[in-house]
């Protein structure tokens, strides 16, 4: 009898400190409406107690971000002039020293718990959220997928630009995630956007795409975003990409075709084998096209059964072999798209041969 | 071993789509503290340090990423192939740490043997003396590391 006497009333108080937590917690979370005014101008009554990145999303803000609020990219950075409270650990692998004095945090980060005053660029405004379905979804490698999103409303973007995919929760992801992708459509295509997914083993939205995308699905994209673009010079423009990072400057070179540039532009495209090779007859055709063009596919790593007559070696090697060829007393421009290392290392061939840190362009979404 | 609030938070953010997809602990039921605990044990009983397994698994992967996702022979025992992807992994223990995305495979040649794991594996070995739960596609066994990278 004494032993349940004594669990009811240990369950008893359990109980009791419970609730107290729960509206503990109730009165302390709750920092009611607040206010949010961006670039001293526009005011925004919002629900405190949110992070900020999710509070603008709230009111169609998007800020960029490639990895959906979880603070692994960095990108979301927002000037804020309110005391928010110290820089957290979190944020701390992504703010230069400038950064940090200039108030810059990550969205994602900080939490709304009181008014704040924030600058943000003014194209941002122009970023929006669209519904899309799945139109068409194609194997253009044995791990990367192209696949077209239809859009109902119109979309603009500049060549070059990116856009996040939101994946919804599936299997052990409990929640929304998203990733960005640059379009490999040019921007003429207003009805939607092509984008190239390769595989990543373990990867949340590439896993997704992968394995569970269906033509008819309809998926959730925010854009466009970014300031990798084909600068308007009369420069000779070096692009090179490897693997999905063929998406931008895909774009990039149907946008140049449709809009007659003839500047002097030589692609080079790395692989490690054949079966990584794509868009060879794409290329092959915007050669015909556009007289001053020139793609230059190299493999790493051919295969004995790849029969490969082209260039061979380290994209990097290539990209050096033709520069030390041509001379470097030529203005140029480099463009590039692929993994971080790869673009470490053609930024170091690029300058040994002239070409200047602020003439080379690169997404720095990763 | 009793386990604090703070490595149950911890053990939270380690679960499959907290962080990553598979998460860092595949079906292993233990508390962290006794994954790290048991794994620490079996590293002294092997003579080694988590430092020395985290030096060469970082020295494989520096090799392994001249190659831009293309094998490299590393005295010529050893075939690295280091594939990248953009974007950053923040340390599970939430200290600001963050490690580039990548898979390292290492084959050792003779053995017909190879391991898999991400830069940030090397990390967590370093720093917290974690190699991950079992089931875990990054999990690195002390001992089946040791024995592919012949550092026993």
């Amino acid at each position: 009898m004494q032993i349940i006497v004594t669990a009811l009333v240990v369950g008893g108080i359990s109980a009791v400190l419970a609730a107290v937590l729960t509206i503990a917690d109730a009165l302390v979370n709750n920092y009611g409406e607040v206010s949010i005014t961006i670039n001293d101008s526009k005011s925004h009554k919002v629900k405190g107690g949110s992070t900020l990145l999710s509070t603008l999303a709230g009111e169609k803000i998007f800020i960029p971000s490639a990895c959906g609020g979880k603070g692994s990219c960095g990108l979301c950075k927002v000037k804020v002039k309110t005391d928010v409270g110290p820089i957290l650990p979190t944020e701390l692998p992504y703010l230069s020293p400038k950064e940090k004095k200039d108030n810059v945090r990550l969205s994602c980060q900080i939490k709304v718990k009181g008014d704040m005053s924030i600058e943000i660029p003014e194209e941002l405004f122009n970023i929006r959220e669209y519904v899309a379905t799945v139109s068409s979804i194609e194997d253009v490698t044995h791990d990367i997928k192209e696949v077209f999103f239809s859009i109902q409303d119109e979309i603009s973007f500049r060549a070059g630009q990116y856009v996040q995919l939101v994946v919804p929760a599936y299997g052990d992801i409990r929640e929304e995630t998203m990733r960005a992708y640059s379009m490999s459509s040019q921007p003429s295509v207003k009805n939607g956007v092509e984008l190239l997914i390769r595989l990543v083993p373990n990867g949340i939205v590439t896993t997704y795409v992968h394995k569970l995308l269906n033509v008819g699905d309809r998926i959730k994209i925010l854009g466009p975003f970014g300031g990798f673009f084909l600068r308007d010079t009369d420069s000779d423009i070096i692009f090179i990409a490897g693997g999905s990072g063929m998406a931008p400057i895909k774009s990039i070179l149907l946008d140049m075709m449709e809009k007659g540039v003839e500047r002097k532009a030589y692609y080079f495209f790395g692989a490690r084998s054949k079966r990584d090779l794509f868009y060879l007859e794409e290329m092959k055709e915007i050669e015909s096209k556009m007289p001053n063009f020139h793609f230059i596919p190299a493999l790493s790593d051919p295969q004995q059964e790849d029969n490969w007559q082209g260039e061979i070696g380290l994209i990097t090697d290539v990209v050096d072999r033709y520069l030390s060829e041509q001379g470097d007393d030529v203005a140029r421009e480099g463009y590039l798209c692929g993994s971080p290392g790869m673009i470490n290392a053609c930024i170091d061939v690029l300058t040994k041969h002239k070409i200047t840190e602020e003439k080379i362009y690169f997404d720095k979404f990763g | 071993m009793k386990q604090t609030p703070d490595f149950d938070k911890i053990q939270e953010n380690m679960r499959a789509g907290s962080i990553t997809g598979p998460g860092f602990l595949g079906h292993d039921e233990r508390n962290l503290v006794d994954i790290i605990s048991e794994d620490q044990a079996k590293v002294k009983e092997l003579g080694l340090t988590n430092e020395i397994i985290a030096n060469k698994l970082e020295m494989f992967m520096k090799q392994g990423e001249r190659g831009f996702g293309s094998p490299v022979k590393v005295d010529d025992r050893f075939v690295v192939i280091v594939e990248e992807s953009r974007g950053y992994i923040p340390c599970p223990f939430r200290h600001g740490h963050l490690s580039k995305k990548a898979n390292i495979n290492v084959r050792n040649i003779a053995r017909k043997e190879e391991v898999d794991y991400s830069p940030i594996s090397i990390h967590l070995i370093r720093e917290h003396g974690f190699y991950q739960g079992k089931g875990s596609p990054y999990r690195l066994d002390p001992a089946k590391v040791a024995r592919i990278l012949e550092l026993i």
